[in-house]
């Protein structure tokens, strides 16, 4: 129900900045706003899939059967507060309160959806290495202009959920701040086990960025569309151009089932983009040359269906060519470059903008089998290997409008495995 | 003869709200027509209505490269995808045209693309991140620059990320651009300063077919090139296209850096008037020897210590006689300032009897 417009902050502004701002206050206003109405989840945890990152079953889709990401989401980071590796008390503490939050809400959109991944720092600890069958190399910078940060922490936390008092909520649960989540008793959390050391907060849906585009990034100007659910006003969550679950899921070995996950924050900087920029120049540079030549896309590209007619359009193969004949390469063109065998994308996107700091911000959250997936992607996306009349940045996609600030990689074991696991566990 | 005349400057094209911040900037009222243009301008590099002075901020030095930071008033300029053109107009929170000069300090070369970011900040608090872009100005030469907003009179941390640029470095610069660079300046920003600067019109020559000459500048480079007759290597010939001057060399030793053997063909495509190199371009070539083609590719961006920034591939010998085509496959794709965006957009082969 859309809200009177004499509220004076918004329904959708409240909770992103409660959802930001964190605490239990902000939960309890949070919760007074939403009032979501769910149920719980199951009693029996036995029922949920073994891939913590199957997602998709639990996400709306749209028309075209696209999954449409949760509304709100954080990254929650993690260090092991205790000294050598995690004890066995440690394991089942970490779990039990996993599983709270499972009984709290429901494993889909509306409810809760979740993944605790670890880095290479946490699996530093053990004598033993992980197995060849985990990919997991420490972060590095992954193009020659950029110059980032790495995440040191052991745990990562990506909690998603179209209510922000559920995201708010299973945070504060896990660090013990809250007794009852959705009116389940919360039986135990990670306080003294783990100890949060960073925050990153976001959303993504229609209507979100439009309503926080009062951020350093953004001009005044406010030019950021209702029905964008980007900062930069397309969508990008086409089915077709999306890993399966499937794909990115690692086959064999103890962590069978599990994911890697890399976590970027990029800083978008969008005054050129939305003020100097024309609406071709942001086709031809989000999409490809050929979409904005012909006129392909719509407002944020819902249009397009479940595919963003990139490969249907051949612009993969263009790229080289657009780069010498066109002056200009799109952002999805070259990274569609990057395919398996069979053609198909190496990545599952769960990104999500994001206003922290008050600054426009795009937390990339890419799940993979392999790191070197991503980091194949990402040096298609680079597109430093065009030689032609595109920049390093200028007219080479949308790396004029974004600098990376933070990287980190992280292994999602499969939720057999998700409490604190040894490199090799059984 | 088309009659060119100034466009009504200031008030009109801006509205109450840009003449007034204007009139802040300019110590009141001096009524610099920053956003002048000139009406009907030829096809072809021209003298604008008018050029303003800049000031250095400051500079930096990361290994063998120099950086200078410098501003002057906000500029319109124009930016260019494909052969399609879009003016970026001064925006009324614009205080300054904001531009890095980069430059490597052995051999003096300019570097007139790359990235560079700059994170602009006030006592820790971030006010401005941008990628600058790279940018042809007839008084201020190659830089890479944009229009920035300042909240006001103060103090400004720039950090500068810079690099690599897309050209490789060959020559005495072999190795020498392959790796991003960094610098910090501090930006002391007063709109009197800025109504200080020299400011310049040209009633006269405006719309002519000509440029105004660069700027002195004791401490960094402009950016010119070398005049075609003191290239290094043969002169194969030189030619015009889309109003930019294409001179082809032919050195036959490959310069270090370069892959291959045989003679290595350079082409320079510079501004008229003021040799500025013109970048971002896609060029290919053609040498066609009687009925034989003994060369048909592409060529690659390079900067060299004699050359600066130019074109240049391997071939398998230039001989007299041998009929050299350069064909334009993008034009520059280079921001520009008033007096170069109407050139260098249209352009067609140029073929050179060597």
């Amino acid at each position: 129900m859309p809200r009177p417009r004499a509220d004076p902050i918004s329904r959708r502004d409240f909770v992103r900045s409660a959802v930001a701002i964190g605490g239990v206050a902000a939960l309890s206003a949070c919760l007074g706003r939403e009032s979501p109405d769910l149920a719980t989840g199951p009693d029996d945890l036995s029922a949920l899939p073994d891939r913590q990152h199957a997602w998709n079953a639990g996400l709306a889709t749209d028309e075209y059967g696209n999954h449409v990401a949760a509304r709100h989401q954080a990254v929650v980071l993690f260090d092991y507060a205790g000294e050598g590796t995690p004890t066995e008390a440690e394991r089942d503490r970490v779990e039990t309160a996993l599983r709270s939050l499972e009984r709290a809400y429901p494993r889909d959109h509306e409810g809760l959806l979740f993944t605790v991944g670890y880095s290479p720092t946490y699996f530093e600890r053990f004598d033993a290495s992980l197995p060849e069958s985990v990919d997991l190399p420490a972060p590095e910078a992954l193009a020659p202009f950029e110059d980032p940060d790495f995440d040191a922490a052991d745990v990562v936390v990506h909690l998603a959920s179209d209510y922000g008092s559920v995201v708010l909520g299973a945070e504060e649960a896990l660090r013990g701040e809250v007794d009852s989540l959705n009116g389940v008793d919360v039986e135990t959390s990670v306080a003294g086990v783990l100890e949060r050391v960073d925050r990153r907060t976001g959303f993504n849906g229609d209507g979100l960025p439009a309503d926080h585009q009062d951020v350093q990034g953004v001009p005044d100007s406010e030019p950021v569309d209702e029905d964008a659910p980007m900062y930069m006003g397309f969508k990008s969550n086409f089915s077709k151009n999306q890993a399966t679950e499937d794909a990115v899921t690692i086959a064999d070995g103890p962590f069978a089932g599990g994911t890697t996950q890399h976590v970027s924050q990029l800083h978008l900087n969008l005054q050129q983009w939305y003020e100097q920029d024309d609406r071709y120049h942001r086709v031809a540079t989000m999409f490809c040359p050929a979409h904005a030549e012909e006129g392909l896309v719509e407002g944020a590209g819902d249009n397009l269906g479940e595919t963003d007619q990139i490969a249907e359009r051949g612009c993969p193969a263009h790229t080289e060519r657009d780069a010498r004949e066109a002056g200009v390469v799109g952002h999805s063109q070259k990274s569609a470059r990057a395919r398996d065998a069979d053609g198909n994308p190496l990545l599952l996107r769960r990104d999500f903008d994001s206003a922290d700091d008050d600054r426009a911000q795009l937390h990339f959250v890419a799940l993979q089998e392999a790191i070197s997936d991503f980091v194949e992607t990402r040096e298609a996306m680079n597109g430093t290997d065009l030689d032609g009349a595109v920049g390093q940045r200028q007219n080479n996609g949308i790396l004029q409008y974004m600098q990376v600030v933070r990287r980190g990689n992280y292994l999602v074991p499969p939720r057999r495995h998700r409490s604190l696991p040894t490199p090799s566990p059984t | 003869m088309r009659r060119r005349r100034l466009l009504a400057s200031g008030g009109l094209a801006l509205g109450v709200g840009l003449a007034g911040c204007l009139d802040s900037l300019t110590g009141g009222g001096s009524g610099r027509p920053t956003q002048a243009r000139v009406e009907d301008p030829p096809d072809a590099v021209y003298v604008p209505t008018h050029v303003e002075g800049m000031e250095m901020a400051g500079m930096a030095r990361d290994g063998r490269l120099r950086f200078a930071l410098s501003y002057s008033f906000p500029h319109a300029f124009w930016l260019v995808t494909g052969d399609r053109r879009r003016t970026v107009d001064i925006r009324e929170a614009d205080s300054v045209h904001l531009m890095v000069s980069a430059w490597d300090s052995e051999t003096g070369m300019a570097l007139p693309t790359s990235n560079a970011t700059v994170s602009i900040s006030q006592d820790g608090e971030a006010v401005v991140e941008k990628s600058l872009w790279a940018m042809l100005s007839q008084n201020m030469g190659v830089h890479l620059g944009d229009n920035v907003a300042l909240p006001g009179e103060g103090t400004y941390d720039v950090a500068l990320s810079f690099g690599p640029p897309e050209a490789r470095g060959i020559g005495d610069l072999a190795g020498a651009l392959a790796d991003s660079a960094s610098g910090t300046f501090q930006l002391e920003y007063s709109p009197s300063t800025l109504s200080d600067l020299p400011y310049e019109t040209f009633p006269d020559r405006q719309g002519e077919r000509d440029a105004v000459a660069p700027m002195e500048m004791e401490m960094q480079p402009t950016g010119q090139l070398a005049p075609a007759g003191d290239l290094p290597g043969r002169a194969l010939g030189e030619g015009t296209s889309g109003d930019a001057t294409v001179v082809a060399q032919a050195l036959d030793a490959v310069p270090a850096g370069v892959e291959g053997e045989g003679t290595y063909l350079a082409v320079s495509a510079r501004t008229p008037h003021n040799r500025y190199p013109v970048p971002l371009m896609a060029l290919s070539a053609t040498l066609s020897r009687g009925s034989r083609t003994v060369f048909d590719g592409e060529l690659t961006g390079a900067i060299h210590h004699e050359l600066g920034y130019h074109y240049g591939a391997v071939v398998d010998g230039v001989e007299a006689g041998d009929e050299l085509t350069v064909g334009v496959d993008a034009p520059p794709q280079v921001a520009r300032h008033e007096g170069y965006e109407t050139a260098f957009l249209e352009m067609d082969p140029v073929s050179l009897s060597v």
